[in-house]
């Protein structure tokens, strides 16, 4: 499969519409990820306050980022590791390739990491004569299909168990064409078996890192499989690549994300693994990494400090409001061509991508408000994407059509009797067109925009009606 | 300017709010005495837990855990492991294998902290317990005594740090390895251990 692009979303999205395995797979974040993160939250009990608490910490560490970073520096150079730091996407490969070649690396296994998806770090590798291998198992999967991934901690949830067996017939080629892959189990098995001879042979690993800690020099990673540790611990060479917001003041404060992190993403309370890794094995230790590395990228996250859309570097990447869209949630992943998707991709790929090739991502909002209600951290991201709609619109980029309809809407708005007549107008049309549902799908000059939304049907009384009425 | 200045320097310029630090989080008590519920959890998880009196009856509970599962009588003990001084006797046929355990094998480690608000193992990495002997094995069998078992997460980073220089890792273990990968759904020994028991060792 080719890779589809920012700018191809609408059309992407439409085809998305009738996959038929894709609509299956969509169905099930619902039933599995959602609700079992709605069953973890009330396990827990008072999920606000530690919301707030999740909000304060990354708030409080953001609005220090430079001397927290300078200090999780320091204590990693303390006890023998290195740390490096990249303006941008290209700074990071040459680095990473440059560790690499220091340390005779050919083979390096790789656990899940989505800023490794943003510096498109597998194929320079592989430009470059390095073996890439990921080992966390979606990403297995979907770097044997040569696809991006869909989701950002669930890569591989767009494929049916019969996908991936089609795949490991085709590429585990060594083994007996003949043996059954009919069962998930046998196809986690073989995974198990094919990956483990890859991880005692690598060079190097390389992973991500969930949070990073100030106070000790930690970096955190979070994991079900356990593959981000033999990634970790089997090779000489272990190189954590992250962004420069993951810092927080302490261990204390990553305990606290923790419990944010694994409930919102998958319902668990704790995820199976949990890695605090500090730095390089001593001498007489038996294993882990004699070299250790921290790649620190900021790839325009600076950028964001100070601006109306910097609470989204408070995000801990949990993918509850991708969970949660009603957008994501008929198109999937792979429609919007980009590593990140979802109503975090609209709020970061302005960004990342410029807000004119990333339009379409802003754009394709109900602004129905569910994932700013659902995410641990309560960023605010309906508002982030309206800030980077009227960046769009104040750069001369938005659609002529759109332009029109918002002036005719200025003009009515101006004038209240005009104003009033219209929305009491367009309401009643509405109302007609939802039915029972309350949905509407399509209105004639709307094609374009109905194509990948639905719109709530007015309920009740107009704002105007209700104002009026009070007073 | 390096990078890093200029990372910094874009940080320093940029910056306008100015957030205060919270205040320290309370998690919620523990509902029942530590030990249990640092078992119902550990059951959640995945986790087989059984409560043993005394130390000296860990090697006939290694034994049995192998039989029930149909394993190889065999349990691979990292060198220096402080499990080497017990009497292995009162296990016949059992044998004690110290290479590096296999995708298949059972590995056996003394824990030195539990985290009762998850059922989550602590592991530290130390000569006596090479880190990835949690990831390696088919099965893990960790030991824990009552005592070391604390409420949260906080508790156990505080022990850490009081008892002096940092590891180079800290692994928690809740449950055996699992992944959702394929289909949204549970299966259980992805990359590391398909299966964990826990035996709770009561203090003398
Ligand atoms: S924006 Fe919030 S909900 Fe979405 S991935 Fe980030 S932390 Fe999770």
């Amino acid at each position: 499969m080719t890779a589809s692009t920012p700018q191809e979303f609408p059309a992407e999205a439409h085809a998305a519409l009738s996959d038929e395995t894709l609509k299956v797979a969509l169905r099930r974040l619902k039933t599995h990820f959602a609700l079992g993160r709605q069953l973890a939250f009330t396990r827990y009990g008072d999920m606000e306050a530690l919301r707030e608490q999740g909000r304060a910490i990354r708030d409080y560490a953001l609005s220090r980022l430079d001397s927290l970073l300078e200090s999780f520096e320091r204590q990693v150079k303390s006890r023998g590791g290195q740390v490096h730091w990249a303006r941008d996407a290209k700074e990071a490969r040459d680095i990473i390739l440059k560790i690499l070649r220091e340390t005779g690396a050919k083979t390096v296994t790789k656990g899940k990491s989505m800023v490794s998806e943003e510096i498109a770090l597998n194929p320079f590798l592989e430009a470059n004569g390095m073996h890439p291998v990921e080992t966390d198992l979606g990403e297995y999967i979907i770097q044997l299909r040569k696809e991006p991934p869909s989701h950002i901690i669930a890569p591989a949830f767009h494929l049916s168990k019969e996908q991936v067996a089609e795949t490991f017939r085709e590429s585990h080629t060594e083994l007996d064409p003949r043996r059954s892959l009919e069962e998930r189990t046998t196809l986690v098995l073989e995974a198990r078996r094919m990956l483990r001879a890859q991880f005692e042979a690598a060079d190097a690993g390389i992973t991500g890192a969930n949070f990073l800690s100030a106070e000790e020099g930690a970096a955190v990673i979070v994991t079900n499989e356990g593959n981000g540790d033999l990634t970790r611990l089997l090779p000489k060479t272990h190189i954590v690549l992250t962004g420069i917001e993951k810092v927080v003041a302490d261990l204390d404060d990553v305990s606290v994300l923790l419990r944010l992190l694994t409930r919102s993403a998958t319902g668990q309370d704790i995820s199976s693994y949990v890695t605090v890794m500090l730095g390089p094995r001593n001498a007489k230790e038996a294993d882990g990494p004699e070299n250790f590395h921290i790649v620190l990228l900021d790839n325009g996250r600076s950028r964001l400090i100070g601006t109306e859309a910097e609470d989204v570097l408070r995000c801990i990447r949990c993918a509850a409001c991708l969970n949660h869209c009603p957008i994501y949630g008929a198109v999937g992943g792979h429609s919007y061509g980009a590593t990140y998707s979802g109503p975090i991709g609209a709020a970061l790929n302005p960004n990342l991508l410029g807000v004119s090739a990333a339009r379409h991502h802003t754009n394709a909002s109900t602004f129905c408000g569910r994932c700013a209600e659902v995410c641990p951290v309560k960023i605010p991201l309906p508002k982030i994407m309206r800030y980077w709609r009227a960046r769009e619109y104040a750069s001369g980029l938005a659609p002529k059509a759109m332009t029109f309809g918002l002036g005719l809407w200025a003009f009515a708005a101006k004038r209240p009797a005009l104003y009033r007549f219209f929305s009491a107008t367009v309401a009643w049309t509405l109302r007609k067109l939802g039915g029972k549902k309350g949905h509407v799908h399509a209105l004639p000059i709307m094609n374009g925009w109905f194509a990948v939304r639905d719109f709530p049907a007015p309920q009740g009384k107009s704002f105007h009606h209700l104002w009026a009425h009070r007073k | 300017m390096s990078a890093r200045d200029e990372i910094l320097s874009a940080i320093r310029t940029r910056r306008v709010k100015n957030a205060p630090r919270p205040a320290r989080y309370a998690p919620p008590p523990p509902e029942s005495d530590l030990v249990k519920q640092f078992a119902d959890r550990a059951r959640r998880t995945a986790a087989e837990v059984q409560i043993l009196n005394d130390l000296s009856d860990v090697p006939a509970a290694v034994a049995d855990i192998l039989r029930g599962k149909n394993m190889e009588a065999a349990i691979h003990l990292p060198p220096h492991s402080p499990f080497a001084a017990l009497d292995w006797k009162t296990a016949p046929g059992l044998s004690l294998e110290s290479k590096s355990p296999g995708p298949d094998d059972a590995a056996l480690a003394l824990v030195p902290f539990g985290i009762a608000e998850t059922g989550t193992l602590v592991n530290p990495a130390r000569d006596s317990a090479p880190a990835s002997w949690h990831f390696r094995p088919g099965l893990e069998i960790a030991v824990i005594h009552t005592r070391d078992i604390l409420p949260h997460m906080e508790n156990v980073f505080a022990r850490i740090k009081q008892s002096g220089a940092l590891p180079h890792t800290i692994n928690f273990v809740s449950g055996p390895s699992r992944t959702g990968d394929i289909e949204q759904t549970l299966e259980l020994g992805a990359h590391g251990p398909k299966a964990l028991a826990i035996l709770i060792v009561e203090e003398a």
